[in-house]
Parts: C-alpha cells; structure tokens; sequence
C-alpha cells in the first residue's frame, strides 16, 4: 500500500473563460510512513495537489491509489467517506470550520461522521485534546471565544480524532507563534515515529522541512519539480537557490564556512554536528 | 459552485469592455424598456440583431450566454406545461390521450422564452463587460440627480459595490466550509434526518461567523482609513462620455423609438 500519482491534472472551472490549469501531469509515489514536506510559492498548486488525496477534489486525467482506494478520472470514485476517514485533512486557516458549542463537542464531531458511539467519540475528543495539549478548562469552552492559535489546536484536534491513518496538513503552522510551531512539529513528528502515520505537510518553512521531513516535494506551476530526501535537498545550497527557496541556517552556515576554506562534511543533522565539525578544523588546521 | 456564470465579470479587452459604465447601463434600460414592447417577430428580430453585434463587438462567446440560461431552463419547461394545460386558443397542433395542445400555448411561450433570451443576453453584455467597481461609479453617477429628494446615491453606490465584491469570496468560503467539513466525514447528500440537519449547521454557522468578521474587519479597515459616509469625497477614477459612448446610447435610443413605433403600426 502506497500512495501514487499517475499523470493526474486539475482544472478549475473548466469549460468558462475562468479555466485554470492548477495541476498538470502529476506523478508522484508517497512513501508511507515517512514524513514528506511538500514545498512551492504560493500559487503553485501545493492545496490543489492535497485536496485530491481524500477526494475532495477530483482528477481531471489521471489516476490517484491512497490506501488501496483508487480515483480515476472520469469514473464516479467509492467508498470516498470511509477513505476520508483514513485521510485526514487539515486545511490551511481551519480555525474558521469550527461551529459546535463547546470545544469537546466540535472536536467528537469527525469521530462520530465515522460512526463511532457519542460515547467513544468523546473519548477519542479527550485523547485528541491531550495530544494537542488543550487542557480540561478548555473542554466546556466555545470555541468562538479562543484565541486564533487555540483555534488552530481545536480544528487539528478535529482531525486527529478520527485516528486517520494518513495525515495531511496544509500549512499547519502558519500564524503560530515559535512555541506553538515547536510544539505542533515535535507532535506531528511523534504522530510519525510513534504511532507510524504517514505525514504530509504543506510548509514554507524550511527550517521545519530540515528539522522534522523526511522528504521533499518541490512544487512550481502545478507540476512536480523536485521529489527527493532531504538530505540530498540540502546538500549544497544550489538547488535551493535555483528556486528561489532560502536554505536552512545550518545549510547557508556550512556553506559560509566551506567557502572561507574550511572542509566540512556534507550530511549534517544539527547544529551540535556542525560546531563538532568546526572545533576539529580549529584544532587541526 | 464554480461554474456560476451569470452576472459575472470577464476580464477582456475589447472596445464594449473600455466604453463608460454609465453609458451601457442607460443603454441597457433602453433596450430592456425596448423589449416590453409589443413589436412582434420582426421587433425582436432587430433587437437580437442589434445585441448580437455588442455580443460579438465584447468578445463575448454565445455558448457562455446559453450557459447562464441553464438555471432557468426549468422554469421555461414548466411554463409550457402550464401554457399547455391553460390556453385553449389557436389552432389545434396535436393531441395526446384526448389532450390537445393549442398553438397560442406554443407561440405564448416562445414568445417569453425570446424575451427572456434577449433580458438575458442584454444584462450579460453589461455585467460581462463592466467590472463591478465601475458598475457602482456609473451608478452612483446615474443617481445623482435624485440626491435632490433625498435618495443617498453614493451610499447605495457604495452598499452594491461591497455586496458585488463580497459575492464571490462568499462562494469561494462555502465551498472551502464544504469540503473542510467533508473531511471530517461530513455527508451532504445522504443521512438520516437528524444529521443532514447537523451537516447544515455545521456549513451555517460557520460561514455566519466569517461573514460578519469580515464585514467587522471591512469596516475597522475603511474606518482607519476615514471613510465617513455623507462625506465628500474625491474620486480616483473619472468617467468621460466618449464618443462611441454618446453613439451607443444614440443607438439603444433609436431601438427603443423604432419598436415604440412598430408596436403601434402593428
Ligand atoms: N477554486 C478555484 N478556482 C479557480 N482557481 C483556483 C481555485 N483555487 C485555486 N485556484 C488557483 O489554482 C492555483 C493553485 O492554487 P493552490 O491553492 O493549490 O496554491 P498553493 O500552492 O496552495 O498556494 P498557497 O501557498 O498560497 O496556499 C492558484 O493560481 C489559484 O489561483
Ligand atoms: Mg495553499
């Protein structure tokens, strides 16, 4: 089971003067359970691309296999609710999807759409509030009275309480402040490592791209310009540059001191690494 | 929701597109004034004639047009029905299980269905061509004269050009509310009673909630930027009657005289 793309385009309102070709012979191969940050300007396609991994959107052409479900192009897709249960989607600003009186009922809301009993789904709400450190006094809260950052914990909350087993963000963190970022990361990378959920994560951030991804997908004008490991990514600033995508501080840092002379290996995991690096090329040279 | 065509504005360069808002919205009402006229086949013949020439002068595509007739295609359907059920006029056309149809039940018909084609085709060569903003200068500009008795021009001017602006960002937001809900298992077409009833809520409540942050936040933002309604105000764009503006509005004039005098030799 994996997540592919084959050849897939999207057009937006299609046979109007409005046509809009927002994705174009996409093919891509998701590796699952693995952390997968997918990058772009704004515009080139990035919310298009996710919203076609739990049939929200539909393929133009193309074929799309999620977690054994198959949306064709052209051919009514099955079984879309239940694979949106397996797929869960955070939407870029979800705090505005929020309507229930209290935050615990807004949050049981996804869980009991799938079935599950008023009872188990308020219990999957308090597992879910947990994971994104909500804590009880914000049970019985209405969620139109939180902050916009608590919100955002809410509407993830939302989510998470389906249990999907894919989970997908589109810029998660964006407006957050550096604690809250921080700590969304580490969760999300603790939704991967411990309990094995494939993330895809829409970002601008390269630094989180560096820190927590395992993968990378470069997206320019709807196609699919790079897929790679991080590591490679990062591996010199050239590629980055060439998209007029500003590299991590590690990266510009290593490449400041590799072109002052210094030699420095070139996978670097953390800034620990790097300052190890620079002590031995002191002491030596 | 995407494929809401009518009334839309379309980004276009073409010499309907540069021609003064206030000069297609007079013409227009001539036109549409023209049409309520009883000037028979040949009337109408003229005036589909006549727009047909805006249609093509506007790049505009017939397709498009037909397109925006879609919705009332229902309508039109209906009436037949109940011109057919009613009128027992004319000639006997055809009859079905001891049912006949007259022909003024077709012929009524038509007759509304063209009128109708051609109030569409009219309004869409205004919409289609003018951008909303300069819909609003155009009016207000028509409204002018009634400041006088007391008609608040530009406040109306400036209450249609918020809604037109809001028009499509409402659109855009509920089929973002949609498809955010559907995700988390949301089931718009199918359910039982009681959660249909919440799926709807679920849509409602929050798109109440972003409009009226958005009218608050539109209205903080004009605010700090001291706009006071009853103020006078200088403009950033002016309109100038060309012209080809003058010549259009001569020419939706001259329809309007010309099927006033067919509708009486008739
Ligand atoms: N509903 C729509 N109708 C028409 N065009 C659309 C629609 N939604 C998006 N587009 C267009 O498709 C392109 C891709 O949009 P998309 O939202 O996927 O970009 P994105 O990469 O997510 O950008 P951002 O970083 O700003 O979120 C954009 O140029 C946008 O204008
Ligand atoms: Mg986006």
């Amino acid at each position: 089971m994996s997540i592919t793309f084959e050849k897939v385009s999207h057009i937006y309102s299609d046979g109007t003067p409005y046509r809009f070709v927002a994705l174009s012979d996409v093919d891509l191969d998701i590796i699952e359970g693995q952390m997968t940050a997918i990058v772009g300007q704004t515009g080139s396609g990035k919310s298009t691309l996710v919203q076609h991994l739990n049939g929200l959107l539909l393929p133009a052409s193309g074929k799309i296999n999620v977690l054994d479900h198959v949306i064709e192009a052209g051919s009514h897709p099955k079984g879309l609710k239940s694979l949106r249960g397996k797929v869960g989607l955070v939407f870029q600003f979800p705090e505005y999807q929020l309507f229930e009186e209290t935050v615990l009922k807004d949050i049981a809301f996804g869980p009991k759409n799938f079935g599950f009993t008023e009872k188990e789904a308020i219990e999957k709400a308090r597992h879910a509030m947990k994971l994104v450190s909500l804590g009880k006094e914000f049970e019985e809260k209405s969620p139109l009275e939180l902050s916009g950052g608590q919100k955002r914990r809410v509407a993830i909350a939302g989510i998470l309480a389906m249990d999907p087993q894919v989970l997908v963000l589109d810029e998660p963190t964006a407006g957050l402040d550096p604690q809250g970022t921080i700590q969304m990361m580490e969760l999300f990378r603790e939704l991967n490592q411990k309990h094995h959920k494939t993330v895809l994560i829409v970002t601008h951030d390269m630094e989180q791209v560096f820190n927590y991804c395992d993968r990378v997908i470069v997206m320019a004008k709807g196609s699919v310009h790079t897929h790679t490991t991080c590591e490679e990514f990062f591996r010199d600033s050239s590629l980055c540059n060439s998209l007029a995508i500003l590299p991590p501080a590690l990266i510009r840092m290593k490449d400041a001191l590799k072109e002052k002379g210094f030699t420095i290996k070139d996978e670097m995991e953390d800034i620990h690494e790097l300052s190890k690096e620079i002590a031995r090329e002191v002491k030596h040279g | 929701m995407g494929n809401f065509t009518l009334g839309r504005y379309i980004p276009l360069d073409s010499p309907i597109h540069r021609m003064d808002p206030r000069a297609k919205i007079m013409a227009m009402l001539f036109v549409l004034i023209a049409i309520f006229f009883p000037a028979g086949w040949i009337g109408y013949g003229i005036i589909f004639v006549a727009v047909s020439i805006v249609i093509l002068l506007g790049k505009l595509s017939f397709t498009y047009i037909l397109k925006s007739m879609k919705p009332m295609m229902f309508m039109m359907f209906f009436l037949l029905i109940m011109n057919c059920l009613v009128l027992k006029t004319g000639e006997p056309l055809f009859t079905i299980y001891s049912f006949t149809v007259y022909s003024d039940a077709v012929f009524q018909t038509l007759y509304i269905v063209v009128r109708l084609l051609l109030m569409i085709m009219i309004t869409t060569c205004l919409t289609a061509t003018t951008k909303p903003l300069d819909m609003t200068l155009g009016i207000e500009d028509l409204l002018k004269p009634f400041t006088k008795i007391g008609v608040p021009a530009h406040e109306i001017a400036m209450l249609i050009s918020i809604a037109l602006r809001f028009i499509p960002d409402l659109i855009d937001e509920t089929t973002r509310i949609i498809k955010a809900q559907e995700s988390r298992g949301v089931d718009l077409k199918e359910g039982k009673m009681k959660e249909r009833i919440m799926a709807i809520l679920s849509l409602i409540v929050p798109l109440f909630v972003s409009a009226f942050q958005r009218a608050e936040d539109l209205a903080n933002a004009m605010e700090a930027r001291g706009y006071a309604p009853g103020e006078e105000r200088t403009r950033y764009k002016v309109l100038k009657m060309e012209m080809r503006d003058w010549i259009l509005l001569f020419c939706a004039f001259l329809l309007l005289v010309g099927m006033i005098v067919l509708s009486r030799f008739k």
